[in-house]
């Protein structure tokens, strides 16, 4: 009976009537540490494109030229909050959440080069990449209508008859040889790696 | 105003019934709407009830980058819905078709072009606060006194 009694005037107070009527909870906030949209820090964007190159989703950031500098612009409604833009940008023009506080206290980086690669079964040995490539012009001059040439320094020649890559570090990823190759032979790609930067280093 | 329209605009408030469709997405936004109804974030203490009938609901939340195949039952769902009624499109995928964008895929976004839309919630996915934010603050501007606001 005491028990009966009890829960009725439990259930009768006025406050615990209120609150199973009305809302209990404000939704919930979101903390700050959490991954928004990357935002602008301070620092002054190079235009070094890296962020674009490295977001995986289409339209999400472009980086744009406003009067007499580069600004990066993300695009909510593409962007998938991600953060690797943020993370890969070597000036630190963009943040979010603690990608930067966690980047810096464990000294990861991105490596990124490009890389070539040459199908034997397509290519025709017609030496328009060797011969198309800005590096290579600049490198060797004299370079051969057909993609020979006599130096050692270039990014790919002709060799006994196939495209020989010689120095692929040297590449600028321009794909000026995609383009010119009429087979779609050769093939350019970026290669971006995860890396711990040492003691020395840091 | 009326008392009807008065008890109405209560009612309402306290009872909004939403209905979500998947039109193509990966999943990752059902999810963020599944969350809502756990108790960390408690939909149902807004007075907003899941129910996954268009016959029932107010709010349709739509998920996904529209596939072939959704083009006319998206348009069929929508019209089954009685007025009042409003969509909210969840998730990058409605608004731009998200990383589907992109040529050989099978998806034709925006959702807009099939169905008006009030509400976007950018995200991929979006958080359950930010999905029950948008819920919350465009369900008052569309039911509040709807009768009267019809020409
Ligand atoms: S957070 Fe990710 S998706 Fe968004 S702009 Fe940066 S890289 Fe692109
Ligand atoms: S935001 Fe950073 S990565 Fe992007 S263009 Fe500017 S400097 Fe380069
Ligand atoms: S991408 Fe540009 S720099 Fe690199 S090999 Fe091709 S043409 Fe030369
Ligand atoms: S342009 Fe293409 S087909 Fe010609 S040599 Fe280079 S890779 Fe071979």
């Amino acid at each position: 009976m005491r028990s009966i009694v009890y829960y009725v005037r439990e259930f009768l107070r006025p406050e615990w009537i209120r609150k199973f009527f009305s809302v209990k909870t404000a939704p919930l906030e979101t903390p700050s540490y959490f991954k928004g949209y990357p935002t602008r820090t301070e620092k002054e964007c190079t235009g070094c494109f890296t962020c674009m190159m490295i977001c995986p989703a289409p339209g999400a950031i472009a980086v744009l030229r406003k009067k007499d500098e580069w600004e990066p612009e993300v695009y909510p409604g593409h962007c998938i909050r991600c953060g690797l833009c943020v993370e890969a940008c070597p000036e630190g023009v963009l943040s979010s959440g603690r990608i930067l506080d966690v980047t810096r206290r464990d000294r990861t980086a991105f490596a990124s080069w490009y890389h070539l690669d040459v199908d034997d079964n397509l290519c025709m040995r017609c030496g328009n990449c060797c011969v198309s490539c800005p590096v290579n012009r600049q490198i060797d001059p004299q370079l051969a209508g057909t993609g020979t040439s006599a130096s050692d320094e270039v990014i790919m020649r002709i060799e006994g008859g196939r495209v020989r890559i010689l120095h692929m570090e040297k590449c600028t990823g321009c794909t000026t040889c995609e383009t010119q190759c009429p087979n779609r032979a050769i093939r350019v790609a970026r290669m971006v790696e995860g890396v711990q930067l040492g003691e020395a280093e840091a | 105003m009326s008392i009807l329209q008065k008890i109405k605009n209560t009612v309402r408030s306290r009872s909004i019934h939403v209905s979500y469709v998947d039109v193509g997405s990966c999943n990752g936004c059902d999810i963020e709407v599944l969350a809502c109804l756990a108790p960390r974030y408690d939909i149902e203490q807004y007075g907003i009830y899941v129910h996954n009938n268009p016959r029932e609901a107010d709010v349709l939340l739509v998920i996904g980058s529209v596939t072939p195949q959704w083009v006319d039952k998206l348009r069929d769902i929508w019209d089954k819905i009685p007025e009042p009624k409003v969509a909210v499109a969840i998730g990058n995928c409605p608004i731009s078709g998200c990383v589907y964008a992109r040529r050989g895929t099978l998806t034709s976004p925006p959702v807009e072009k099939y169905i008006p839309i009030a509400a976007q919630v950018p995200g991929c996915p979006p958080r359950p606060t930010e999905i029950l934010n948008a819920i919350l603050s465009v369900a008052p501007l569309i039911f509040k006194d709807y009768e009267e606001k019809q020409p």
